[in-house]
């Protein structure tokens, strides 16, 4: 029983937790002027995001996906099984990682364009064309 | 030779990341290898469509070895090799036209033709996996490719425009991830025919927020109202031939998206109503503001918007009917929108701001650019004999079977706004005289051939437009056919 809760709380909070990343990036994306803490507030977004993908495939008590031992007898029969976490989140998540990293340099260097034809990284003065 | 849809997505995306050192060798050979590269997935297009088109199956690739739903597969069938095939021969125009781009710069010229090709990968990637999160990564691709070319040139405002665009797409991929996730705790499996065949067993308030989270994320890549208002300023700031790439290419990848996650993926039967409702907004909206437009680059723009409504009404209607009108309009959006970017970048060539008054005479010092132009505006308002025509009046029919008579109303009273605004610059290019001295830049033949093969199409469809009818039959029977979809990628489902 007292096991169930912990699992039932550690989970909660795994999702609270990365939800709560995605909310705070949102947050700043829309509240933020600077340029780079808007980049970084999507990058912190996208990382809570990617929590939560791994955090759906985590199976409790298991080990890491593809490194799993079995407990064998002596005639070679199957004892007992250890539990690995799902793989395909981590295998995605890794990708996702990939595209965030590519669109925050992307981003980054469209800032230093910015900087050098307006001189300033605040937003709200960058308005050549109609936001 | 051989022809395989999975060459579409590995070739560009080999041949772009080995063209650096391709330039060493020879510098004329980054210009070269682009159109080698094109004009063979031209020839894939051919050999696969026609392949399909006689045996009225998909094609179906597993990507190593691993049979759906484990592995990645690809899908060619009528419907997705009828995108892929527009795509395709619309690359090797571009590419045509932009032959000579940048001539005397290396640097930007490799630049150009290396994004050229990831575009075109992600573009076509997007339409023919089968693979939900793959599709994730192939529409990053296609927005990574974008911000880039959006600002590609300095002087302009084309990082302001760029970073915009960054920011929305950043939304957009967050809220797909999101979506996929919420899909994949639920089913574990990402294959789409796979969620296809068991929709069902997702409870429905997540399957309501996960349609929510991606249709989000899809119409932002399809430029729907409300969420288009970083559009006109890409179509606006990047070089002209990518106003063609952007409304040929991405923009038909997001609304091929939608249209798969709507078609096949969900079975929401309030989705189309959705679908119909902001189409006609979009519609509604984009021609009104596209009225008020000084800058020509810009009418342009907020024009395609419009089209991308119309092509979202003709899928919301939901009828085989609408759906031939929905293709029609699509081949209708390419072809003329990627006509009318190739030769208004001509007319308005060294003006700075790109205004509608630059244009003015250049009726008699750009007589064929002008001309072309001019067969652009009337295809896209829909006049005979143009193959505009055939999309509207297609539209048209299929809302009369719907029993939309309203809608009918509005089609027609919106073409009378695109009549207005696409007459106004027809008239200004033959009939007013030029206050300005702008110098003018004379298309080179490579341009003028690759604008005139477009023209060349429209006229041809036009007058005849039983030679592409068949395949718009097989692509909408193939689109609205959802249980052969899942049996073709799935052979093995019905027996589990």
């Amino acid at each position: 029983m007292t096991e169930e809760l912990m699992q039932q709380i550690l989970k909660i909070s795994f999702y609270g937790a990365s939800l709560a990343l995605i909310l705070i990036g949102l947050y700043g994306v829309l509240t933020k002027k600077n340029l780079i803490k808007i980049l970084l507030s999507m990058a912190i977004a996208e990382s809570g995001l990617n929590l939560l993908f791994v955090a759906i495939g985590y199976i409790m008590n298991g080990t890491a996906p593809i490194f799993s031992t079995a407990v064998l007898d002596e005639n070679n029969q199957l004892l007992e099984t250890v539990t690995m976490v799902d793989p395909i989140p981590q295998a995605l998540v890794l990708t996702a990682i990939v595209i965030g990293l590519g669109v925050t340099a992307v981003g980054l260097a469209l800032v230093i364009r910015l900087y050098k034809h307006h001189n300033t990284i605040n937003i709200d003065e960058i308005r050549n064309l109609k936001w | 030779m051989v022809a395989d849809p999975i060459l579409y997505v590995a070739l560009p995306l080999l041949t772009a990341f080995l063209l650096p050192i391709i330039g060493k060798i020879n510098k004329e050979l980054i210009r070269i290898v682009p159109g080698l590269l094109f004009a063979f997935l031209v020839y894939n297009s051919i050999a696969l469509f026609s392949k399909v088109s006689a045996t009225h199956t998909p094609i179906i690739v597993e990507i190593a070895g691993w049979a759906p739903p484990i592995g990645i597969n690809l899908v060619y069938s009528s419907f997705t090799g009828f995108i892929a095939t527009i795509i395709s021969v619309l690359a090797l125009l571009v590419w045509a036209y932009s032959y000579k781009f940048k001539k005397l710069e290396f640097d930007n010229s490799l630049k150009y033709f290396v994004l050229l090709m990831l575009v075109t990968a992600g573009s076509i990637g997007v339409i023919l996996t089968g693979d939900l999160f793959n599709q994730f990564v192939f529409l990053e691709i296609v927005a990574l490719s974008s911000y880039p070319l959006v600002a590609f040139y300095r002087g302009r405002n084309g990082a302001e425009a760029s970073f915009k665009y960054l920011l929305v797409g950043g939304f957009a991929s967050l809220s797909i991830l999101l979506g996929i996730v919420l899909i994949y705790s639920q089913l574990g499996t990402l294959n789409m025919a796979d969620i296809a065949a068991h929709i069902d067993e997702m409870p429905r308030n997540i399957k309501i927020v996960s349609f929510t989270l991606l249709f989000l994320g899809f119409a932002i890549e399809a430029e729907m109202f409300p969420l288009n208002g970083w559009a006109p300023d890409t179509y606006s700031q990047a070089p002209g031939p990518i106003g063609a790439v952007f409304a040929g290419m991405t923009a038909k990848a997001g609304i091929y998206a939608l249209i798969r996650m709507i078609y096949t993926i969900f079975d929401f039967s309030g989705a189309f109503e959705i679908l119909l409702i902001m189409g006609v907004i979009t519609l509604v909206v984009s021609e009104g503001i596209a009225l008020r437009q000084e800058n020509l680059k810009r009418m342009l723009a907020y024009s395609s918007l419009g089209q991308m409504g119309l092509l979202m009404i003709a899928f919301g209607i939901n009828t085989k009917t609408a759906v031939i009108a929905g293709m029609l309009i699509l081949f209708n959006h390419a072809v003329i929108k990627s006509l009318l970017f190739l030769s208004s970048s001509f007319l308005v060539y060294n003006s700075k701001d790109k205004l509608i008054k630059d244009a003015y005479g250049m009726g008699k010092k750009l007589p064929l650019t002008a001309i072309l132009f001019g067969i652009g505006a009337f295809a896209i308002v829909g006049l005979p004999p143009f193959s505009g025509f055939w999309g509207k009046l297609y539209l048209l029919m299929a809302s009369a079977d719907a029993n939309l008579l309203g809608l009918i109303a509005l089609i027609l009273a919106v073409s009378v706004i695109e009549i207005v605004y696409y007459f106004r610059v027809v008239n200004g290019v033959y009939f007013k005289k030029s206050k300005t001295e702008i110098e003018v830049h004379k298309p080179r033949w490579n341009a003028s051939l690759a604008m005139i093969i477009l023209a060349a199409a429209i006229i041809v469809v036009g007058i005849y437009p039983n030679i592409i009818y068949d395949y718009l039959v097989n692509a909408a029977d193939t689109l609205l056919d959802k249980a052969s979809y899942i049996s073709h990628v799935l052979p093995n489902l019905a027996s589990n």
